[in-house]
C-alpha cells in the first residue's frame, strides 16, 4: 500500500517548523487542516456538545507540547490520540458528575435521532441508526477508517490498541452494520 | 449483503475509497471489485458511510481555537530580558553584606584595641579609695576588680596610692577589698576574705571582664565611721 498522505504529513511538518521559529500563520493553517477531523471523530465518538471547545483543547495541548511530537506518526493521528484522551477525561468527569448519560448500545439509536437534524434520506438515516449502535470502541475504530482512511496501525495508536485488535473491530463493526441493514 | 471470502482485498476498501493505494494494487483491487458483487456492495456502503459521517461534521470556528493557541516559543524569546531589577537586587543585597562586614569587622578591632592597655588592679583600687578621692562612685557601692584582675594584680608592684589603714573591721573583712586599697597591704584574713568572695562569684568571664558592683556597708567605706 503507498501512502499519498506523506505529502500532507511533511506539510505538517513544515508548518509546525514555521510555528517554532514564530510564524503564527502556520498555526492558522495548522488547525484549518485538521479542525473538521477531530470534530467529526468527536461526534463518532458520542460528543454531542461543546464540540468547538473540545477541538479547541485538543489544538492548545498539542501545540504546549509539541516539543514531544517526534513525527513518527502523522500529526493528525498525533491530534486524534490527544483529543480521545480529552474525550475520556471529559466522561469521567462528566459521569462523576452524573450530568450525562453514556451513549450505551442499546439506546444509541435514539441518542443518534436525537442528534440528527441535517440526513432527511431514509438510507442515511439508518445508517446513522446502523454506527449509533456499534460499541464505543468500533464506532472509533469505524470512523477513523471509513471517515479518515487511518491504517490499521494508526488507528491503533489513536485509540490506545493493537493493530490486529483495529482490524478486528472494524470487520465486527462493517458486518454489525450490514446486519442491521439487512434487518 | 454478504462478506467477500477475500478478506485482503476487502481490508483494502477503504484504502480504496481515500485514493491511498499504490499503482499496482490499485490496479489489482480495482480488478477485484469490478468481478465481485460483494465487494462492489460493500465499497458502495462504504462511500454512503463516508458521506454520512462528513455530512454530520459540525463546523468549528477556526479563530476561537487559533486565538487560544500559545505564542510560537520564538516570538516569545524575541522579547526583551528583564533582567535590570534583578540586578539591582543583587547590588544592594551586596551593599548590604559589605556594611555588615565593615561593622564586625570595627567592633571586633575597637575591641581588641581596648584590650591592649587594661587598667591594673592598682589604678582600679585606687579608684575605690575613699580617701583623697572626691570621685568615690557611689555612696552604697564601691567597685571591686573581679577575679582575673585580681589575679594580675596581686602579683603587681605596690603603688602609692594611700590607704586607709586601721579602719578595717569585721565588716570590712567581709568586704574584703572594698575598703582597702592595695592588695599588698591586706592582711590574711583580709585576703581570704576576697578570695570567699571570688569562690563566690557565678561565672568567670572569658575575655575583657566587666567591673563588679559589690553593695557594701556605707560605714565601712568612710574613714570617718572606723
Amino acid at each position: 500500500m503507498s501512502n499519498p498522505v506523506r505529502g500532507d504529513d511533511q506539510r505538517d511538518l513544515d508548518l509546525i517548523a514555521r510555528w517554532k521559529a514564530g510564524d503564527e500563520r502556520a498555526a492558522t493553517e495548522l488547525v484549518e487542516r485538521h479542525s473538521a477531523a477531530l470534530a467529526r471523530f468527536a461526534v463518532s465518538s458520542g460528543e454531542r456538545s461543546d464540540v468547538d471547545e473540545l477541538v479547541q483543547d485538543t489544538f492548545v495541548r498539542a501545540f504546549n507540547s509539541l516539543d514531544g511530537f517526534r513525527g513518527e506518526s502523522s500529526f493528525r493521528t498525533w491530534l486524534f490520540t490527544i483529543e480521545r484522551r480529552l474525550l475520556l477525561d471529559r466522561r469521567r468527569s462528566e459521569k462523576r458528575r452524573r450530568d450525562r448519560t453514556e451513549i450505551q448500545e442499546s439506546d444509541s439509536a435514539t441518542e443518534y435521532d436525537a442528534l440528527d437534524s441535517v440526513v432527511a434520506d431514509e438510507t442515511q438515516r439508518r445508517l446513522e441508526d446502523a454506527v449509533g449502535r456499534l460499541s464505543p470502541t468500533q464506532r472509533e475504530v469505524f470512523a477513523l477508517r471509513v471517515a479518515e482512511g487511518l491504517s490499521y496501525k494508526e488507528i491503533a495508536e489513536a485509540v490506545g490498541t493493537t493493530e490486529g485488535a483495529a482490524r478486528v473491530h472494524y470487520h465486527n463493526a462493517m458486518r454489525a452494520v450490514k446486519e442491521f441493514l439487512d434487518e | 449483503m454478504n462478506d467477500c471470502p477475500n478478506a485482503e482485498i476487502r481490508d483494502q476498501l477503504p484504502d480504496l475509497l481515500h485514493d491511498r493505494l499504490d499503482v499496482s494494487m490499485r490496479a489489482a483491487v480495482m480488478a477485484h471489485v469490478d468481478a465481485c458483487v460483494d465487494c462492489r456492495a460493500e465499497l458502495d456502503l462504504l462511500r454512503s458511510v463516508h458521506g454520512m459521517l462528513m455530512a454530520r461534521t459540525p463546523r468549528v470556528d477556526i479563530n476561537y481555537v487559533v486565538n487560544a493557541l500559545p505564542k510560537p516559543m520564538a516570538a516569545t524569546r524575541a522579547q526583551p530580558a528583564r533582567l535590570a531589577p534583578r540586578r539591582r537586587v543583587w547590588s544592594d543585597w551586596r551593599i548590604a553584606a559589605a556594611v555588615t562586614v565593615l561593622a564586625v569587622g570595627g567592633g571586633s578591632f575597637a575591641l581588641l584595641r581596648q584590650g591592649v592597655n587594661p587598667p591594673t588592679a592598682d589604678t582600679m583600687l585606687a579608684q575605690t579609695s575613699p580617701i583623697g578621692s572626691a570621685a568615690t562612685p557611689s555612696r552604697d557601692s564601691v567597685t571591686v576588680p573581679t577575679p582575673s584582675r585580681v589575679a594580675d594584680a596581686s602579683s603587681a608592684p605596690s603603688g602609692s596610692t594611700s590607704v586607709a589603714r586601721g579602719a578595717t573591721t569585721s565588716a570590712d573583712e567581709q568586704a574584703g577589698l572594698a575598703t582597702t586599697a592595695r592588695l599588698a597591704d591586706l592582711n590574711e584574713r583580709q585576703l581570704q576574705a576576697l578570695l570567699d568572695q571570688i569562690d563566690q562569684l557565678q561565672a568567670v568571664p572569658i575575655t575583657e571582664p566587666e567591673p563588679v558592683t559589690l553593695r557594701v556597708n556605707n560605714k565601712s567605706t568612710s574613714p570617718e565611721g572606723a
